[in-house]
C-alpha cells in the first residue's frame, strides 16, 4: 500500500511535465490553397527527440524511424479540422559509410543521401514549409492551434498489442479462479512494460488565425 | 555469456544480389546513378520537403516500403547476457543468419522489441557492422539484463473468521536463463473461535513456458497443497455469520495440473489441460443447520464425499484479446471461455462440468482519454461438482474477501444494497456479473519513464449467485427472492516499472470484512 501511494505521488508529479505539450512559436504561411508551417529557429523544433543515445544509433546500421503526427484543432477543442502524418526513416550503409534517408508525407516521398550523422539529424528533424491543411478548412478569424506528436521508433500497434499481452501473462495456471475470469492481476517488483515508442515529444503552436485579406 | 551464430564467410556476394533480385528487392544504386537526389550530399539547411526532386508520388505511407542497402546477415552476436541463454534470445529474433534483407527492413526494427518482450532485459540495442565480404553484415545485439523476480500477490488482512492471514506469491520469469517461468505461493491463515476449526495453510508451485522452443505452443504445470478448515453456518439468522454460528470441517487437497496452450494468432489462444486432485475431508456425519430455536434442523449439503475422494478433469479454453493495452485498457475486446469436465470414467469420484465465460468491451471516448467498458462474466456448474469447483460468492462479488490458494478467509455476508434476497448462498452452481465501468485517463508516459500510466475508474453493476434448485420455488415475492445485488467500486490503477497497482474500495473491503 505504501508503495502504491508512492507510485501515485510519483506519477502525479511526473504528470505535470510530460503530458503537457511544449509551446513553440511557428511560422504559418498561406501557400496557394494550402496552409504550410515551418519551425522557427531558436524555438527548439523537434531535434530534442534524439538524445545522445538515439543520435549515436543513427549510425548503427539499423533503421531509425521518426513519425510526426500533426493536427490542426480549433482553439479550446479536441476536434481536428486537419491532420497530417510525416514519416522519416534513416539507415546507415555500413559498407559505403553514408546515411540514406527517406522522407515521406502524403503526396511526396523522396530519398536523400548524406555523409554525416549531423546532416542526417538535420534532415530528419527539419520542418520547413510543411503543408498541414487546406485553407477552406480554416475559416477566417477563427482561432486554431497546431498540435504535433513526434514519435521516435514507434512500435506498430499490432506488434505492441502482441507484446503487451505476452508480458501480462502470469507464471502459470494455478488453483485460483479469480484472476482468470472475474478479477484483475496485480504484480509488483516486475513490470517489463513496452512503451509505444522509444521517445515521444509533444509540441503545440501558439494560437493563430487567418486574417481577412 | 557471449554467443554468436555465424554464416559461412565464403558466401559469395553475387548470391546476395541474386537473393535480393529473387525477393523482388532493388539494390541501392551507386552515387550518381538512379535517384538524382542521391547524386550529391544535400546542403544544409534543407529545402522545403514538398518541393524539389521528389520520387514518384504515393498516396499513403506504409510499412513495407523498404529501402537502403541489401545485406546478408553473416553472423549474429549477442553480448551482455550473463543469465539468459543465448539460444533463448536468438529464438526471439525475427531475423536469422543467412537472411537477405534491406537495411530498413521492419524485421530489423522489430528485432529489438521482440527481445525486449521476453521481459528479461532492461535495454536492448541492435547494431550492424561490416562482415567478411562486401554486402555481408554482422548483427550485434547488446542486452542489459534486469531482475526477473516477480511478486504476484500479497495476502494479508483480518476478518471475524481469520484474525490474521499472511502470504505471498512470488516467481521468476526466467528460471536458470531458460525463459521458463516459475512461481509459487504460500499462505497461512489463523482460524479461531470456530467449532472444529483449525489454522489453514496452502502452498502452490507453478512452472510455465509460454513458447516452447519458440513455437506457438506453450506448456504449464502446477502443484497445489491445501490444508483447510472450511466453515459453514449451523445456526443463527440468515447472514449472521459470526464464528459462534459456524462450524468447520477439515480437509486436505493435493493436486497436480498440466496444461498446454496454442497461439492460433497473435490475438487468439487455445488451451487445454488435465487435473488430478486427491481430497481428504473430515465431514460431520449429518451436517445440519438450525434456522431458529423452534424450527427443525435442515440438512446442509457440503458437496464433498466424506473421507478420501479424487477429482480428475480435462479442460479446454479459448481466449481472444484485442485490447491494445491489457493493463489500462481503453479500447478493444476480450472474450474468454473455458469448460472443464470431471468424470468417474476418468478415475475421479465426481461427475460434473463447469462452463465459464467472460466478455469485456471497451469503447474509447474523447481520443481514448476516457473509456466506457461493459464486462460480463458468468458460469454454470452442472452435475455433482465438488465444493471447491463450485462458484464462491467472492468470485462474483468483488467487495468480499477473495479465496486465496483455495482457502476461504471470510464468511462475511455481502452488503445488502438492493434489498433483494437476504441470504445469498456461499456457493452456487449459477453465477455471474454484469458491470459497467468508466475509466478516465490520469496520465500516460512513454519512453524511459518508470511510471507508465494511471487511470481513475468507477464501476457498478449487478452480481448474482444461486443454486439452481433454489430458483425453482420461492416463498416470497419475485424481487425479494432474487439472488442478486449491486456491486460498486472505484479507485485508481497505476502502471509502473515495478508493477501494476490497483487501489480500490472493493480491494480494501476485501481485507477487513
Amino acid at each position: 500500500m505504501i508503495a502504491a501511494v508512492l507510485a501515485i505521488a510519483t506519477a502525479a508529479r511526473a504528470a505535470d511535465d510530460e503530458d503537457k505539450p511544449e509551446i513553440q512559436r511557428m511560422l504559418f504561411v498561406e501557400s496557394g490553397e494550402l496552409l504550410t508551417f515551418s519551425t522557427v529557429r531558436g524555438e527548439g523544433g523537434i531535434g530534442s527527440v534524439f538524445d545522445v543515445k538515439r543520435y549515436d544509433a543513427l549510425g548503427s546500421g539499423t533503421p531509425s524511424v521518426l513519425v510526426i503526427r500533426i493536427q490542426i484543432v480549433a482553439d479550446g477543442t479536441d476536434t481536428p479540422v486537419a491532420e497530417q502524418v510525416l514519416q522519416r526513416t534513416a539507415v546507415y550503409d555500413v559498407w559505403d559509410e553514408r546515411y540514406i534517408l527517406r522522407l515521406e508525407q502524403p503526396g511526396s516521398k523522396k530519398q536523400v543521401i548524406v555523409k554525416t550523422p549531423a546532416e542526417a539529424l538535420t534532415r530528419m528533424t527539419a520542418l520547413q514549409d510543411i503543408p498541414v491543411a487546406r485553407l477552406d478548412a480554416l475559416p477566417y478569424d477563427k482561432v486554431f492551434v497546431m498540435r504535433m506528436v513526434v514519435e521516435l521508433n514507434p512500435i506498430p500497434k499490432e506488434v505492441l498489442a502482441e507484446l503487451r499481452r505476452y508480458l501480462s501473462q502470469g507464471t502459470g495456471g494455478g488453483i485460483d479462479r479469480g484472476g482468470a475470469l472475474f478479477g484483475s492481476f496485480v504484480s509488483i517488483f516486475y513490470n517489463p512494460k513496452m512503451a509505444e515508442a522509444e521517445r515521444v515529444l509533444r509540441i503545440q503552436s501558439r494560437p493563430f488565425y487567418r486574417a481577412r485579406p | 555469456m557471449w554467443g554468436r551464430l555465424t554464416f559461412a564467410p565464403s558466401m559469395p556476394v553475387a548470391l546476395v544480389a541474386l537473393a535480393a533480385v529473387a525477393a523482388g528487392a532493388h539494390a541501392e544504386p551507386p552515387p550518381g546513378e538512379g535517384d538524382p537526389d542521391s547524386a550529391v550530399p544535400e546542403p544544409a539547411p534543407p529545402p522545403p520537403d514538398a518541393t524539389g526532386d521528389d520520387a514518384p508520388v504515393e498516396t499513403a505511407l506504409h510499412e513495407d516500403n523498404e529501402f537502403g542497402p541489401v545485406v546478408l546477415i553473416e553472423q549474429i552476436d549477442v553480448i551482455g547476457n550473463t543469465a539468459t541463454q543465448t539460444e533463448v534470445i536468438l529464438r526471439a529474433l525475427p531475423i536469422r543468419v543467412g537472411d537477405v534483407l534491406h537495411a530498413s527492413d521492419k524485421r530489423l526494427r522489430e528485432a529489438r522489441f521482440k527481445v525486449l518482450a521476453l521481459g528479461f532485459f532492461r535495454d536492448v540495442a541492435l547494431a550492424m557492422r561490416r562482415g567478411s565480404q562486401r554486402g555481408q553484415v554482422i548483427v550485434e545485439l547488446r542486452v542489459v539484463e534486469r531482475g526477473t523476480l516477480v511478486l504476484n500477490r500479497l495476502w494479508f488482512g483480518t476478518t471475524d473468521l481469520s484474525p490474521w492471514w499472511v502470504g505471498a506469491d512470488v516467481g521468476d520469469r526466467n528460471l536458470f536463463g531458460l525463459g521458463i517461468a516459475v512461481g509459487g505461493g504460500f499462505i497461512y491463515a489463523r482460524q479461531e473461535d470456530v467449532a472444529r476449526g483449525r489454522d489453514q495453510y496452502a502452498a502452490e508451485l507453478r512452472l510455465a513456458d509460454p513458447s516452447v522452443r519458440g513455437t506457438p505452443w506453450g506448456a504449464s504445470w502446477a502443484m497445489t497443497l491445501v490444508r483447510g478448515s472450511e466453515p459453514f453456518q449451523v445456526q443463527g439468522s440468515p447472514g449472521d455469520t459470526r464464528p459462534v454460528n459456524l462450524e468447520a470441517f477439515r480437509y486436505r487437497r493435493f493436486g497436480v495440473r498440466a496444461g498446454a496452450t496454442y497461439n492460433v494468432s497473435t490475438l487468439t489462444r487455445l488451451s487445454m489441460g488435465v487435473r488430478a486432485e486427491a481430497l481428504t475431508a473430515s465431514l460431520p456425519i449429518a451436517p445440519t443447520r438450525f434456522l431458529s430455536d423452534t424450527d427443525p434442523a435442515v440438512a446442509v449439503d457440503l458437496h464433498l464425499d466424506p473421507g478420501s475422494s479424487r477429482v480428475i478433469t480435462a479442460s479446454f479454453g479459448f481466449d481472444r484479446d484485442t485490447r491494445p493495452d491489457p493493463v489500462l485498457p481503453h479500447a478493444g475486446t476480450r472474450v474468454v471461455a473455458s469448460v472443464e469436465l470431471g468424470s468417474t470414467l476418468l478415475g475421479g469420484s465426481y461427475d460434473f462440468a463447469t462452463l465459464f465465460g467472460s466478455y469485456e468491451h471497451y469503447w474509447p471516448l474523447r481520443s481514448e482519454k476516457h473509456a466506457i467498458a461493459v464486462k460480463l462474466a458468468g458460469g454454470v456448474v452442472v452435475g455433482d461438482a465438488p465444493r471447491f469447483d463450485r462458484i464462491h460468492i467472492a468470485d462474483v462479488d468483488r467487495m468480499l474477501t477473495p479465496r486465496a490458494v483455495g482457502l476461504v478467509l471470510s464468511t462475511a455476508a455481502p452488503l445488502a444494497i438492493l434489498g433483494t434476497r437476504a441470504e445469498k448462498p456461499t456457493y452456487g452452481d449459477l453465477g455471474g456479473t454484469a458491470t459497467v465501468e468508466y475509466a478516465v485517463r490520469l496520465f500516460r508516459f512513454s519512453g524511459e519513464r518508470r511510471v507508465y500510466g494511471g487511470d481513475l475508474f468507477f464501476g457498478t453493476g449487478l452480481w448474482g449467485l444461486a443454486e439452481r434448485r433454489d430458483l425453482r420455488a420461492r416463498d416470497t415475492g419475485l424481487y425479494a427472492s432474487l439472488p442478486i445485488d449491486l456491486y460498486l467500486d472505484a479507485g485508481v490503477r497505476i502502471d509502473t516499472d515495478i508493477g501494476t497497482f490497483e487501489i480500490t474500495v472493493a480491494n480494501a473491503l476485501g481485507r477487513i470484512r
